[in-house]
């Protein structure tokens, strides 16, 4: 084994990569285990591919045979009923994940410089795993599919002047129907394999930047580790953890995360009393129905995804990191996590009187954080170099003005 | 509270968790038999009964010795279709809908398509009344096409009444097993998984901890 | 990074080596198990094992005639030989390429069943008044199935079956 590893390394970087991208790659000792989840992301997207193309083996994308095919796969399919429960509830265990991996980042302002682009590679990655779910959700072909594709498609008619036309082309038909089904599964399939080349790009900021840690300050050398063993084992401990609750899913509530109204099979005849997309899905499906307007909603909702990436320009403290020295910033963050799952609620009901307040109430809340932001972070950091800054960052904010000091003279 | 306290309250949390499964978590309401036995007759009640209208396209003859009927008692069941086929109406569809106005839906997956499936399918069976212009109607689903196949809304008998919910209650059991047949090997494989885990999980624990303590 | 940090005890490293290598095993454990049924999804469905037997009504062949079926998707020439082809049969052992006696290869000796594909690279013979003829590479065989010229190593190979009844066969699974 050795010689060969000895051969190939005479003709290839194996073992100088292995060591210097991950056996010896020095992350720092404090990182908590929020820092998992970037690992367990990986980890669903290799389980979901695996399992989507095992299920694609036997899934037929036309529209008179792609339900009795899922059927076929539960019931007939040797485990078919198993890789399917993995591939459903894999993709509510994804966005699990990478909610929680955005949340760590957000409250350890782990998107600021110099990591503005390994957030922006990241907001990427959010919007290719959005779309590839929502194709996803349309190849069962049940009513919940049909009718939520029927709905989100039609949005696209907002586009202004050429509205019309989009919807027909996004559909390939006039209405969603074998056209649509067919792409679908085809983007369904590529998309994948496109996040995995992102993630990579994702991986090499990493790699240049290093990590953040819980403190926002940059650690000394010193404290940093090699990667391996410590954070190795440490992440396969966390993988156990995720996979006890994720098989517990899987093998005791398969179908908490399916719509009971998707066992039946489209009918474009009748929509179902209750359209609801996935849990996933929710707070910007509120955010789109606050929205009276059409286009106004769709842009909304747009923008409720997509203003994160503003971050690294939204906050304009000094102070580094997050929300561990920083408690203004600590409770806008709470207020904002409360706020996503208020919208998550509205979106899950049918509408009413008071949840339409509700909806347009926690829509601004929204929205207001963001803009709130930059003077609130400004504002605080007034506050807190008032009250006296603790050691740490007095040591690096002089340490940062010494060096721009430099610059400045060269 | 500390992270070895935390971790410990996790893992209590999520041991309860797998061993308060309920057997299946839609039926609230109505307490069902889900014996052998009662499956067999529910399995009867709907080759006998239902199957006049309604079809399961996604179920065959030989899936009904799963439910644990010999090959003799499914050939009886079947008739003069073959054992691959589907479980098909005797009543063509287009006939039935002539009948009642709409085709009788299918019913592989009627127990799954319904909040608390197997409970709604009692319920509707046994909610029919009669009016006092004598016209039958449903509680659970009012306009409804079908007909009160087990005369439920006219029988006055207590006995009787109390046969036809048990009947009704049977033929719920029955499908919700057709609505997803593997369950109990996806259950039992489930504990053996989950056992796995929980060893697996600990050493990896173990090993985390001997890793880390290095550190001074 | 200081090595300070990073050195081990001596009388650690035993009992961690012996961790390692049990969470070791036991992850590989589970990671082959796991693997277990996504190459078991690969094999063939339960729809299709169950139309892996053919039952087949020999009623209605006449003594010289041939009828092919199907089962598991491949051809089965069943041929009712007549008392003429029979006496033929036994006569000889085929060809030196794969001599078989004709007994051997028939249940009741007017029922000759055999899998209709040449044993040389598969392709369906066609049928004569002596046999078959492949036309692919020019196989010929007898009616006793058995290889008589040609670049075939084997005679028809013989499917798994048995009389049901007196005019019924069922072509079993394996």
């Amino acid at each position: 084994m050795a010689r060969l590893i000895n051969w190939i390394d005479a003709r290839f970087p194996l073992t100088k990569f292995v060591k210097h991208e991950l056996t010896d790659y020095p992350t720092p000792r404090n990182l908590s285990y929020w820092w998992n989840f970037g690992f367990l992301a990986g980890f669903v997207l290799m389980l979901q591919i695996i399992s989507g193309i095992f299920l694609a083996m036997h899934y037929k994308a036309d529209v008179t045979l792609a339900f009795d095919s899922i059927e076929h796969i539960m019931r007939e399919v040797n485990y078919g009923w198993l890789i399917r429960y993995l591939h459903s509830t894999g993709a509510s265990a994804f966005f699990a994940v990478i909610y929680i991996h955005m949340a760590r980042t957000l409250y350890y302002g782990s998107y600021r410089a110099p990591r503005e682009l390994m957030w922006w590679t990241g907001q990427g990655l959010l919007l290719m795993l959005m779309a590839t779910a929502f194709m996803g959700y349309l190849l069962p072909w049940g009513q919940m599919s049909y009718w939520g594709a029927q709905v989100i498609t039609s949005l696209f008619g907002a586009t202004p002047f050429i509205g019309d036309e989009v919807v027909i082309w996004l559909r390939g038909d006039f209405t969603v129907g074998d056209a649509t089904l067919t792409r679908f599964f085809v983007l369904h399939y590529l998309f994948p394999f496109l996040i995995v080349g992102a993630v990579i790009i994702h991986l090499v900021a990493l790699h240049y930047v290093k990590s953040s840690n819980p403190s926002g300050i940059n650690l000394a050398d010193k404290d940093n580790i090699p990667f391996h063993p410590y954070f190795t084992v440490k992440d396969l401990y966390g993988l156990g953890l995720f996979l006890i609750v994720f098989c517990y899913f899987v093998f005791f509530q398969p179908e908490f995360f399916i719509e009971a109204t998707n066992n039946i099979p489209a009918n474009f005849l009748q929509t179902p009393e209750h359209i609801v997309p996935e849990w996933y899905f929710l707070p910007f499906y509120a955010i789109l129905r606050s929205i009276p307007d059409l286009l106004g909603g769709v842009v909304g909702m747009f923008l409720s995804v997509i203003i994160f990436a503003a971050m690294p320009y939204l906050d304009r403290s000094s102070i580094p990191g997050g929300a561990h020295y920083r408690p203004w910033y600590r409770i806008m963050f709470y207020v904002f996590i409360v706020d996503i799952l208020v919208l998550g609620y509205v979106g899950a009901q049918a509408s009413s009187d008071l949840l339409i307040v509700v909806g347009r109430v926690a829509t601004f809340i929204y929205f207001l954080t963001f803009c709130l932001l930059p003077y609130v972070s400004r504002k605080e950091e007034q506050w807190l170099r008032k009250r006296g800054l603790p050691a740490e960052i007095e040591e690096l904010l002089q340490q940062e003005s010494l060096q721009q000091q430099k610059k400045d003279n060269v | 509270m500390n992270r070895n306290t935390f971790l410990i309250m996790l893992h209590s949390c999520l041991l309860v968790m797998v061993f308060s499964v309920p057997e299946k978590s839609a039926a609230a309401e109505v307490i069902f038999d889900r014996s052998s036995d009662s499956l067999k007759r529910g399995a009867v009640t709907f080759v006998n009964l239902c199957m006049l209208c309604h079809e399961m396209k996604y179920l065959r003859y030989q899936n009904l010795l799963e439910v644990g009927f010999s090959h003799n008692e499914v050939d009886a069941l079947r008739k003069d279709k073959n054992i691959q086929d589907p479980l098909q109406s005797s009543t063509a569809p287009e006939v039935a809908k002539l009948l009642f106005g709409m085709r009788p839906p299918e019913l592989s997956l009627m127990a799954k398509a319904r909040k608390n499936g197997p409970s709604y399918i009692y319920n509707l069976l046994t909610s029919y009344y009669e009016t006092a212009d004598g016209v039958i109607q449903n509680q659970v689903f009012p306009g409804i096409s079908m007909p009160d196949v087990l005369s439920y809304s006219i029988e006055t008998d207590p006995l009787v009444r109390e046969r036809l919910e048990q009947k009704a209650r049977e033929v719920a059991v029955f499908m919700e097993w057709a609505a997803d047949p593997n369950a109990n090997q996806r259950r039992n494989m489930g504990y053996y998984v989950m056992a796995y885990l929980f060893i697996l999980t600990f050493l990896l624990y173990l090993m985390k901890r001997k890793v880390w303590r290095r550190l001074k | 990074m200081s090595d300070d940090d990073v050195k081990s005890k001596p009388e650690d490293s035993g009992r961690r080596e012996f961790l390692g290598k049990a969470t070791g095993v036991v992850a590989g454990a589970g990671i082959a198990a796991a693997s277990w049924p996504f190459i078991n999804s690969m094999n063939p469905s339960t729809d299709i094992l169950a139309r892996a037997e053919s039952q087949i009504e020999l009623d209605g062949i006449v003594p010289g005639e041939m009828r092919t079926v199907e089962w598991q998707g491949k051809p089965v020439f069943i041929l009712r030989r007549t008392e003429d082809q029979v006496v033929e049969m036994g006569t000889s052992h085929g060809s030196s390429k794969d001599p078989e006696p004709d007994e051997e290869r028939v249940q009741k000796s007017e029922w000759l069943v055999v899998i209709g594909l040449c044993t040389h690279l598969g392709c369906v013979p066609n049928r004569n008044s002596d046999g078959w003829f492949c036309p692919c590479h020019g196989s010929v065989y007898d009616n006793s199935g058995r290889i008589l010229k040609g670049p075939a190593p084997r005679n028809l190979d013989l499917p798994p079956y048995e009389f049901i009844a007196e005019n019924k066969i069922l072509i079993k699974k394996a």
